[in-house]
Formats: structure tokens, C-alpha cells, sequence
């Protein structure tokens, strides 16, 4: 029982965090109807920064995201603002090459600069847990979680209840009426493509802490993060959140009483079988065409 | 030489090359290693043209590809390792194992629109690596299986691979352009331009879809059983890596993707500069970095890819000019024959032909249609009228398919229609027109017309689309509309007025029996209404049932009988036209008090 408990509230810790990478994915799929393949990447990239800050001023890694994050903000912006908005009109499909090569370009480049080796932040709590009776929770997945859950809410509240927020959903809900009434497309798709690599910014620091990873890691991440996305549904948040939490349990409980190696498998079986039932996902709402 | 002037310049040049290719080893036999370089850039070619099926044709990216590679290999291996079968023999199952994955996985994938197929390409590649890294049984593990040397004489060298591989490579390019040709590769490119539309016309979206997903994996899947023998050891990280199909999606991409060439010439520049990495640029680092760089490059300065934007150059270079074939004849007697080729001989007979019985329809709290009740006699041009928002167009949506009902039936031809997918619709005779029309733009006016399914069977699926019945048939409607001198247009070339009677003659190519048209008359000229208002009479004589929703009063009035108003997402009168025009309810809820009715003939 303990152990089964154990595993739960792991799969929840893990849960938060797949929740806070898999936001940035889904805002920017929700505003912008693009699939950002390089958002593996930019965890991975955060990920390397964070390690070498880390080795460089012994800055605690978690801790880092509040300069990561920013950095990511400005990148996402220029990137979006250079060249992403380049293809604006053009087939969903192109985004989709585009963002797979801006991914090969940030492991191309990290390999060379960085070394094609595992790396992994281990601060002092590295191995330390906190005892709740019989259950341990490592220091670094509470630190962790908490981050997430910290970041996640402050993202909750700038779209609820600022205007950027409001302009942000109303862009993702109609782009051309968001545009008549004052709201800029490309301003607003800059800034959803930023706010969405800077919640990568603090995914990358806290997966320094908690994952070994090495250039090519990207793609395990973004086929997750992709697979929390299309479980909750497209573009859906509180989807996304849903889907984290699946995959975290699935890990855990997989681990616990299979064996690690196939515990991404049952996930990806997770997916295939709510596919079969909800083509268009847990949360994902299909919403009227004919009146575009 | 005559003979070889009327094969179209890129085939000639295409038989030229082949011609070379086949020749090399035999002119040039003692060199291992440029035709290890060019068997290498078959494969690559192989697995490019086989990957312009399903995301080039049907515009469905697989950024997971190489996986079909890697089953082919391990299938060949681990049968050649149980049996002592050469692999080379089995190769072709390892094409079998590809189409079962690849079928399998896309019911699953394939059955909705959008973006969950490239997201699985991804996670399956990735699961492909883990289940053949831990199934330590069949596959052992990462040690990797290693197989025997090729059973010829070492004089022969690589040359019986040099072979193979092109032997592939001329099927599957064959394959390419046999699909290209067919209703079916229409049908994939239709699904491209407007997967939506493409729905209404017949085509079965999620198997089309699926067999695309099929047709792209069986030549890399049997290529895969040759590479395994070809490198005679395979693990899992190099059988599914990631890589590899980094460098199909670049070759297709730069190469032209859904042209037939294009991803043939972009596999061998990308052979040539991967190689040229791997030799100049150090290791595999920099090469990533530099296909990352290219693959931005081209999406951003060339998304076209090489073949269509040269072949655009060349084009502009040297007009074609529109042959004025046509003209008189259009709307001769032949329409009749034409429009009623596949429907049954029996003489209209009166009674109801579409039943719409207490169908609602809710977007989160509006109420867009409200338990109505419609009913279009046989043999009728019924029209459909209210004020906008009344619920119309989503009728006619509930009606086609485009949406499901939240309650009620409706009933077509005796039959209850209300659950099966527009597509079947479409088959039992149900065409409809758009509201703003939704040709396929980037497709010429003639494929648009071919495009449509009038039935589910495989040998219309696979009938040709180029020439032959199906084409001429298209032809003759375009000549019922009168516009059969645009056949080899671009469709968005056309003028508005001109793609709505395209739309038209597209839905005629259903042989329907009851075409709904949504707003017709709208943006059309008075001179091109006219036309289209004598089609539709010439059809309705010709057996054709019209449901017909338009804000032009004057010209429902004159055409159409019965009438029925829409307001409020239910029918709230229906009758003659001149019936209509003096109900108090109708001018209270849509004509509005200041419609006399003498302006009718305003």
C-alpha cells in the first residue's frame, strides 16, 4: 500500500512539472496554431545554460529559471518576431518543418559547443528526500513541483487578468476579431510565443536537476510533451494539466511494479486508446468551421 | 524520333537519367566507392518519394518516417536469423510488416484532422527504438543483430546492391505516379487543399488517408530488408534513428514536395551534402547543425522546393495558351446525358425525397436549429429563405454531414442518414455548393471536377483521373456549365462567379440526386446568374432534385417552388412563392414592411 501511495504522490510531483513544460506548448499551439517542435529543444537548451550557470556560481538550478526564464522570454520573442512570422499564412504544415529545423539547428549547435555527453545538475538536496511517514518525496521533484506550480498559477493570472492575458485568448479564439478590435496579431503572437518559451525557460532549469540529459534528449522531450498535448487535447490547458498528470502517474506506477524501460511505452498506450474513444482528445472541443 | 517529342519533357529527361544510372557500374566497374555513395542516395530516394505520398500528396507530415526503414530491417534480419533464409528474399515482408504498422497505427491516428498524426510519427519512431532495445528475445537487445556476408563472389563488389536498391527506386517512383494518376491520388491532394470539402464530395478522408499512410511505408519497409543485408549488422539506435528521417523530410522538401521528381533530385543533393559532411565537416555533430540550417532555410526562402519553383520559372518563361475549344455546345442536349449517367432510369416519381424531422442543433448555449422539420419533394427546386443567423447553412451542414445532429433524423431517399459520415452521403446522392465556394485552388479546374467519389468501391477509387472515362466525363460537365476551355487552369485562377459553377459541375460529377446549393447567386454577375439559373432548370428537367438557400428574393421567387422561411433556427412557413411574399409572419420576421410585392419583378 505504501509503496502504491508512494508511487502516487511521485507520479504527482512529476505530474506538475510535465504540466508546467507541456503549457507553453499548448498556449502557443492554442494562439498561434502552430506546433512549436522545438520546444524539446529549448528545454534542453535551458537545461545545458542552467548546468553550466550552476557549475560556473554554484547557483542553485531551480532557482535559476528567474534568470532562464526571461532569457527564454526574449529568445521566443526574437525568434517569433524574425522568423517564425515569416510563414504566417502558409500551411499549418510548414510550422511544423520550421520548428523541427530550429530544433536540429539547437542540438547541431549545442553539440558542438557543449560536447555530446550526459549531463545532470546535482545541488547539496540532489539525494536528500522529506520523510512524510512511510513516503519519501526527493527534495529536488518538491522543489520542483513546487516551481511549476508557482509559474503555472502566475500564467493563469496574466491570461485571466490582465489585458495581455484577455488579448492573448481572444487572438486564440478569434484572430481576425481580436484584430478589429484593436489587438495587434503579430504583437500578440510574438508575446504568446514568448510566454510560452519562457515557461520552457523554467521547465529547462528544473530538468537540469531532475533528468540526466544530452543534445539529442530533445526529441524524448518533445515526443512527451507532444503526447500530453494530444491526450488532453490540442490547445486546451486544463487539458494539458490533465494529460501531465496521466503521464506522471503512468511513469511512476509503470516504474513501481513493470520496469522503467517501458514506462513511455503505457503512456503512448494511454494515448493510442483515448484516441480510439476521443479522436479529438480528453479536452478538446470541436468547434464550429463553417463560420470562420 | 517522333514518338519521343510527344512524352513530356521531364519524363524524357527522367528515362535519360535512369538510362545513366543503369549504365554506370558497367562503364565504370572498379569503383567501390561513388556507388556506395549513389546506392546510399537511392535509398534515400527510395524513402523520400515513398514519404511524398502521405505528406506530400495528402499534405499529412511524418517527421518519423525512417521507422519503416528499421522494420523492414529487423523484419528481413530476425526472419534470415530464424530460418536461414537470405534476407534478401524476405525483403518484401519487411515491406508487409511497414503497411501492417503503418495501417494499424493509422486507424488510430488518422481518424481526425489536424496535428495528432505528426506527433505520433514522432512517439512511434521513438517507441520502435525502445521496443526493439528491450525485446531482448526477438531482437537481442542493443547487441544488435549481425548477419552473413553476401553469398557472391567479392569481384562483384556492392554492385548487386547498386541494383536492388535502383530496382526500388524505379517502383516506387512508378508507384508514385500510378497513385498520382488515380481518383485516389486526386482524392489525397484534395484532402490537402480542404480536408472539410473534400469530405463532401465523396471522399472517404479517413481511409484515404490510412492507405496513403500504407502506400508511403511497404517500398521503404522491403528497401529496409536490403539495407540490413546491404550493412549485414543492425542495432536499435541505428535502425530508428531519428536522423534518418530528418534527411527524408529535407530531400522532399528541397527536392519539391507532392511533385513526383522533386524528392528524387532532393535526395541525391542531400546524399551529395551529407556525405560531403561527413567527409569535410567532421562528425555528426556538424551535421546536424547543418541540415537544421538548411531545413530552416528552404521552409523560409524555397518552400516550394527546387522542381515546382523552376518549373513555375518555366512556365512564366513560356505561356501555354488557353485553347478556346468549346462554347457553342455548352448547354446543348447532351447535359441531360450526361448528368444522368449513373442514376437509375425510372421516371421521377412524386413524394418525399429528403425528411428533416425534429433536428436541433446547439454551439454551447445558442440554439442554432431548433427542432425543425423540412421536407423537399422529389423532382422539386425547393428553397430555403430567412433572415441571416436563422440557421440555414447549419441545416445544410446537419444535412451533408459537415456536422452531427445533437437530435431528430432526417431521411433521404427512404434511408436514415443522420449518423453516417458526409462521405457516404455524398455516395447515396446528396452533393452540395458552398456559401463561398471551396474549389481546390492549387489544383486545375479539370482535377477539381474529377475529384469526386460518386460511390466507396475500390475501382472507382482507383480509376484513372487523367484520361479515360472518368476525365472525359468531367470534360462534358464542364461543358454543361460552359467552361470546358478552362479545363487546364489553376481553379483559383478563375473568377468568383466562374468557381461557383465549377462547384457546381464538381458536385455533378456525384450524379447526385439532390444537390443543396448554398447561396448560389451570391457575388455572381447578373450575365453568369443567368447561365447558372439555366443549369439548374436543365438539370431539374433532367431529374435533379434542388434544395436551395439564397438571399436574391426576386430570383427564389422566380425559380424556386415550394418555399420555406427559416427564422429563429425552425421553419416558420412554407408554400408557394406567391403565398410567401403575402404571409404577414414572413414580412414580420424577414422581407421586413417595406417589401411590396411587385418589386419581385423589380
Amino acid at each position: 500500500m505504501a509503496q502504491f501511495v508512494q508511487a502516487l504522490a511521485l507520479g504527482v510531483l512529476i505530474g506538475g512539472i510535465y504540466a508546467l513544460m507541456a503549457s507553453g506548448l499548448t498556449l502557443i499551439f492554442g494562439v498561434l496554431r502552430i506546433v512549436n517542435i522545438a520546444q524539446g529543444a529549448f528545454l534542453i537548451l535551458v537545461a545545458t545554460f542552467t548546468w553550466w550557470l550552476w557549475r560556473a556560481t554554484g547557483l542553485d538550478p531551480i532557482l535559476a529559471s528567474v534568470i532562464t526564464a526571461p532569457l527564454m522570454f526574449g529568445l521566443g520573442w526574437v525568434l517569433y518576431r524574425f522568423v517564425i512570422s515569416r510563414i504566417r499564412g502558409q500551411a499549418a504544415s510548414m510550422s511544423v518543418l520550421l520548428t523541427f529545423g530550429l530544433a536540429l539547428v539547437i542540438e547541431g549547435v549545442l553539440n558542438i559547443v557543449t560536447g555530446n555527453r550526459f549531463r545532470s545538475a546535482t545541488p547539496a538536496y540532489f539525494e536528500e528526500s522529506f520523510r512524510l511517514g512511510d513516503i519519501l518525496l526527493p527534495k529536488a521533484q518538491v522543489y520542483g513541483f513546487l516551481a511549476a506550480v508557482a509559474v503555472l498559477g502566475g500564467l493563469y493570472l496574466v491570461l485571466t487578468r490582465t489585458w495581455t492575458g484577455r488579448a492573448i485568448r481572444a487572438t486564440s479564439q478569434n484572430p481576425s476579431a481580436a484584430a478589429l478590435v484593436g489587438i495587434g496579431a503579430t504583437a500578440t503572437a510574438a508575446l504568446a510565443f514568448a510566454l510560452g518559451s519562457a515557461s520552457a525557460g523554467v521547465g529547462g532549469s528544473i530538468l537540469s536537476v531532475l533528468y540526466p540529459f544530452f543534445p539529442a534528449s530533445h526529441y524524448d522531450w518533445i515526443s512527451r510533451l507532444l503526447g500530453i498535448v494530444v491526450l488532453g487535447g490540442m490547445g486546451s490547458l486544463p487539458g494539458a494539466l490533465c494529460g501531465a498528470l496521466i503521464l506522471g502517474l503512468a511513469e511512476t506506477l509503470t516504474a513501481t511494479y513493470g520496469s522503467l524501460q517501458w514506462s513511455t511505452l503505457v503512456f503512448y498506450l494511454v494515448i493510442m486508446v483515448v484516441l480510439l474513444v476521443r479522436p479529438q482528445g480528453l479536452f478538446g472541443a470541436r468547434l464550429r468551421e463553417d463560420a470562420a | 524520333m517522333n514518338f519521343l517529342r510527344r512524352i513530356p519533357r521531364q519524363h524524357l529527361i527522367a528515362g535519360i537519367v535512369l538510362l545513366l544510372l543503369v549504365l554506370y557500374p558497367v562503364v565504370n566497374p572498379w569503383q567501390p566507392y561513388p556507388q556506395g555513395v549513389m546506392l546510399i542516395a537511392f535509398l534515400l530516394a527510395i524513402q523520400a518519394s515513398s514519404w511524398n505520398i502521405i505528406s506530400g500528396y495528402a499534405g499529412y507530415i511524418s517527421l518519423g518516417h525512417s521507422m519503416f526503414l528499421g522494420l523492414g530491417s529487423y523484419t528481413a534480419a530476425i526472419i534470415a536469423l530464424h530460418t536461414g533464409v537470405n534476407p534478401l528474399w524476405v525483403a518484401p515482408l519487411g515491406g508487409v510488416t511497414a503497411v501492417v504498422i503503418a495501417i494499424v497505427f493509422g486507424s488510430v491516428v488518422l481518424r481526425t484532422r489536424g496535428h495528432a498524426f505528426v506527433i505520433i510519427t514522432i512517439a512511434l519512431l521513438l517507441s520502435a527504438q525502445i521496443v526493439a532495445t528491450n525485446w531482448d528475445g526477438l531482437t537481442n537487445g542493443s547487441d544488435g543483430i549481425t548477419l552473413e556476408l553476401p553469398f557472391w563472389s567479392a569481384d562483384f563488389q556492392n554492385i548487386p546492391f547498386y541494383y536492388a536498391f535502383l530496382i526500388l527506386l524505379v517502383l516506387t517512383v512508378l508507384f508514385s505516379a500510378w497513385i498520382a494518376r488515380t481518383k485516389f491520388g486526386t482524392g489525397l491532394i484534395a484532402i490537402r487543399e480542404d480536408e472539410g470539402k473534400a469530405a463532401s464530395i465523396g471522399v472517404n478522408t479517413t481511409v484515404f488517408k490510412i492507405l496513403a499512410y500504407a502506400a508511403s511505408s511497404f517500398f521503404i519497409g522491403a528497401a529496409g530488408g536490403v539495407y540490413a543485408y546491404y550493412q549485414t549488422f543492425l542495432n536499435p539506435v541505428g535502425a530508428f534513428a531519428i536522423l534518418g528521417s530528418v534527411l527524408i523530410v529535407l530531400s522532399a522538401l528541397l527536392g519539391g514536395r507532392g511533385s513526383l521528381y522533386g524528392p528524387v533530385i532532393g535526395a541525391f543533393i542531400v546524399s551529395l551534402v551529407n556525405e560531403a559532411a561527413t567527409v569535410y565537416g567532421g562528425s555528426t555533430q556538424s551535421r546536424v547543425l547543418i541540415l537544421g540550417l538548411i531545413l530552416v532555410a528552404v521552409v523560409l526562402f524555397l518552400p516550394a522546393g527546387l522542381l515546382p519553383t523552376l518549373q513555375a520559372a518555366w512556365r512564366k518563361r513560356h505561356p501555354v495558351e488557353t485553347k478556346y475549344t468549346d462554347q457553342t455546345g455548352a448547354l446543348s442536349h447532351q447535359t441531360v446525358a450526361v448528368v444522368r449517367e449513373r442514376l437509375p432510369d425510372a421516371p421521377v416519381t412524386p413524394g418525399p425525397l429528403l425528411e428533416v424531422r425534429g433536428v436541433s442543433k446547439r454551439f454551447g448555449g445558442l440554439v442554432a436549429v431548433d427542432n425543425a422539420d423540412l421536407t423537399v419533394e422529389r423532382g422539386s427546386i425547393t428553397a430555403l429563405i430567412g433572415p441571416n443567423g436563422s440557421g440555414k447553412t447549419t441545416l445544410f451542414n446537419l444535412i451533408t454531414g459537415n456536422m452531427p445532429v445533437d437530435s431528430g433524423t432526417i431521411t433521404f431517399n427512404g434511408k436514415r442518414i443522420e449518423k453516417l459520415a458526409p462521405w457516404t452521403r455524398g455516395h447515396l446522392g446528396l452533393g452540395r455548393t458552398f456559401q463561398v465556394t471551396r474549389l481546390f485552388k492549387d489544383m486545375t479546374v479539370l482535377q477539381n471536377v474529377v475529384a469526386p467519389l460518386p460511390d466507396g468501391r475500390l475501382r472507382t477509387m482507383f480509376a484513372d483521373a487523367v484520361s479515360g472515362h472518368e476525365a472525359a466525363r468531367a470534360r462534358d460537365l464542364l461543358g454543361v456549365v460552359g467552361l470546358a476551355r478552362f479545363a487546364d487552369q489553376r481553379a483559383g485562377e478563375l473568377s468568383y462567379g466562374q468557381q461557383k459553377l465549377v462547384e457546381l459541375a464538381q458536385v455533378l460529377m456525384l450524379s447526385p440526386e439532390l444537390i443543396l446549393l448554398d447561396e448560389p447567386a451570391g457575388g455572381v454577375n447578373p450575365s453568369l446568374l443567368g447561365r447558372l439559373t439555366g443549369v439548374i432548370r436543365e438539370l431539374n428537367q433532367a431529374g435533379v432534385t434542388f434544395l436551395v438557400v439564397e438571399h436574391n428574393i426576386p430570383l427564389v421567387l422566380d425559380l424556386c417552388d415550394p418555399v420555406h422561411v427559416f427564422a429563429r433556427g425552425s421553419c416558420i412557413a412554407s408554400g408557394p412563392p406567391q403565398q410567401i411574399r403575402e404571409d404577414p409572419v414572413v414580412l414580420d420576421a424577414y422581407l421586413g414592411d417595406d417589401w411590396r410585392p411587385q418589386d419581385a419583378h423589380a
